[in-house]
């Protein structure tokens, strides 16, 4: 997948932090996170639960939680700084020009509308359409996205798992958003489900034209759908660029072992898990966040944040360590690295 | 959706029955011959035998049960043993006043309640909401009876708005007709128990639906409405309030069960002249058919609106399989 050169960004997310207030203390969400679209392209957002992946697609949705509060950093939407965007410009951005696929599509439909209803009322809220018109428009987006246009009158709890991801998907694209925001699209549906799902999506990015955020866990699912990705870890962007780089060469300890824990298909290495929890956002390290973690984490990753360096075209990393990964990575691949780190890592590292 | 009323409606027959059962035995364990309140003890033996055969008291008791169960059917419940009238004719005018007060009160009750319990769940925590919570929670826990005392003794004795009980001024109307309930004097009349009845009943929805808006508020189709970028309004009522209301609404049933036999509270109150009225009457003056009479339309009403807010409930939750 190659970059066609000056794309201009759709969204530029710069410098966002974002803290919570929590009955144990602030918690740092996201710290200085900064992202950017380009226009017609598919962005990964890769990261584990909790570290701020979701909290940064609600703060470019602007519909995060009472207790969270952005300190930090702006937004820019075509230019428009959505933070700074008062509350009717920002409704009547949402959907027509940023829309969501929500991770539960269970969750995310009422459950006493109809699947048609719900549509017809999100076209309502951005367009001037009769009723009769809106229907038109939800039934030919059901058909695109494989879902039979006379199910609209059918309830959600009538609808299979992976109709009703369909119905969502269709929901957010029946306006032709520029961007569509994709959280965890398919966490709860099976493989071939998911593998189905993907594909629409990707049929109908090419057809449509549309950018896509997609957060997930899942760095298999970043690999067939984006061009770009972003690793997240406990609020900061660690690493960033294009995806066959990231994945091909990793800086970031974290993507080291994210890609570790990947399940390879050919069975030449059984999967490595990271081992520890991700820090406590009220409470969360001094210096680099994955330190803790890190088989390779120096004095200095303990006291010192380390900041976005570029390791290659496009491609940056937030290591202290950036030079010398190149060379640790045959290390990274090793099992004994990442579980025995008291005994090895002082030992190698002499050596 | 037919199934499921005609099943609703068989399960209806089926209470009704059962609540029939239960009467003809409650009343008959009760302490003390009912009949002796009309048959007199000083009468002939055989004037005495006579009349119990013309109540019918001479069969057995299993024949005694199967007219007892035809009379009920037919809305035939004898006549009174204090004014010898026929207690059809007796509970007719009755029970019209007690659903003119108790019926519209209800209802407004659950809209008004419904409403302002969405508004306070959805704009929680502000001072003016924290104050209404503490109003509505003493409105629910002050007797009726207390409210209905107070409120007549501040708006009929000390400033003269509302007559202190009663339906109509008397002697205003020789017949109790259409005209009648749809007088000023009438009108007049009603306002303060309504007003005292609503106060009373509007506290329980309001503090059911504002808690129930409370986790609703929280629900993922709620933010994905935000999402969706719907006016704020439109997610207030169409998708919080409206799934809100599921809780609510079962409580219909219940609460309208409860309200029927409490008019026998605020009627005596108001002296107002109703079914509660009536049985509290019948039961001051040992009049055995008028009580049994007024508990079983007590009862019927309280199963019919039962029926009515399963329906409702249906219509209201698509979920609900009907099968």
């Amino acid at each position: 997948m190659t970059d066609p050169a000056p794309l201009s960004p759709l969204v530029e997310i710069a410098g966002l932090s974002v803290r919570f207030r929590t009955k144990r203390g602030p918690g740092d969400v996201l710290d200085a996170a900064s992202l950017v679209i380009p226009a017609g392209t598919s962005v990964g957002l890769v990261g584990e639960s909790g570290c701020g992946k979701s909290t940064l697609m609600k703060a470019v949705m602007g519909v995060l939680a009472d207790n969270a509060e952005i300190t930090a950093g702006q937004i820019l939407h075509n230019g428009t700084d959505l933070l700074r965007a008062d509350a009717e410009t920002l409704r009547r951005k949402r959907w027509a020009e940023i829309s969501m696929i929500t991770q539960s599509a269970l969750n995310s439909l009422n459950p006493v509308h109809t699947v048609g209803d719900q549509i017809v009322e999100a076209i309502r809220a951005h367009r001037p359409v009769s009723v009769a018109e809106a229907r038109e428009m939800a039934a030919q987006m059901l058909a695109l996205v494989g879902v039979e246009p006379r199910r609209a009158r059918d309830y959600p709890h009538q609808f299979s798992g992976g109709m009703r991801q369909r119905a969502i998907i269709a929901m957010a694209l029946v306006l032709q958003p520029g961007l569509v925001l994709a959280d965890e699209p398919t966490t709860s549906l099976d493989m071939i489900v998911q593998d189905q799902i993907f594909r629409k999506i990707r049929s109908l990015q090419a057809e449509l034209g549309f950018s896509m955020l997609l957060v997930t866990h899942d760095l298999a699912v970043v690999i067939e759908n984006c061009s770009r990705m972003a690793v997240m870890y406990a609020g900061r962007i660690v690493e960033e660029g294009l995806v066959a780089d990231v994945v091909n060469a990793p800086f970031h300890p974290y993507t080291l072992g994210l890609k570790n824990s990947l399940p390879r298909i050919d069975r030449t290495s059984e999967p490595i898990a990271i081992p520890g929890a991700p820090p406590d956002p009220v409470d969360m390290p001094q210096g680099c966040r994955f330190a803790p973690r890190c088989p390779f984490a120096l004095p200095v990753c303990r006291s010192q944040p380390p900041v976005l360096e570029t390791v290659g075209e496009g491609h940056r990393s937030a290591c202290h360590r950036n030079a010398e990964i190149p060379g640790l990575r045959p290390r990274a691949a090793r099992f004994a690295t990442w579980h025995d780190t008291a005994t090895t890592d002082i030992t190698e590292d002499i050596q | 959706m037919r199934q499921y009323i005609l099943r609703r409606c068989w399960h209806m027959l089926i209470t009704l029955f059962a609540l029939m059962t239960i009467m003809f035995f409650l009343f008959r364990l009760l302490p003390g011959d009912p009949a002796m309140t009309v048959i007199s003890s000083a009468m002939y033996p055989k004037a005495q035998e006579a009349m119990r055969a013309q109540f019918g008291l001479d069969k057995p008791l299993l024949q005694q049960y199967l007219i007892y169960l035809q009379n009920l059917i037919t809305f035939d419940f004898g006549y009174s043993f204090h004014s010898s009238r026929s207690v059809s004719e007796l509970l007719g005018g009755r029970i019209v006043n007690t659903l003119v007060l108790i019926l519209p009160s209800m209802i407004l009750a659950y809209l008004l309640g419904a409403v302002l319990g969405a508004l306070m769940g959805w704009y929680r925590g502000g001072r003016f909401e924290t104050a209404m919570v503490l109003v509505f929670t003493v409105l629910q826990a002050a007797p009726v009876f207390w409210l209905g005392m107070l409120a007549i003794l501040l708006f009929s004795i000390n400033l003269g708005w509302f007559p202190p009980g009663h339906l109509v001024t008397p002697g205003m109307f020789v017949n109790r007709d259409l005209w009648m309930y749809l007088s000023a004097d009438f009108l007049h009349h009603l306002a303060l128990p309504f007003i005292v009845h609503t106060s009373y009943q509007i506290a329980f929805p309001l503090l059911l639906m504002r808690s129930s808006m409370l986790s609703t508020a929280g629900e993922d189709f709620v933010e994905f409405a935000r999402i969706k970028g719907l006016p704020e309004r439109r997610i207030l009522f169409r998708h919080a309030a409206r799934n809100s209301m599921l809780p609510v609404a079962t409580t219909i049933p219940m609460i309208l069960g409860w309200a029927l036999a409490g008019s026998v509270v605020i009627e005596t109150v108001f002296s107002w002249p109703g079914l509660g009225l009536l049985m509290i009457e019948g039961v001051q003056r040992s009049d055995f058919p008028v009580v049994q009479a007024a508990f079983y339309l007590i009862a019927v009403l309280t199963i019919l609106g039962t029926f009515v807010a399963d329906i409702l409930y249906g219509i209201l939750d698509p979920r609900i399989v009907y099968d």
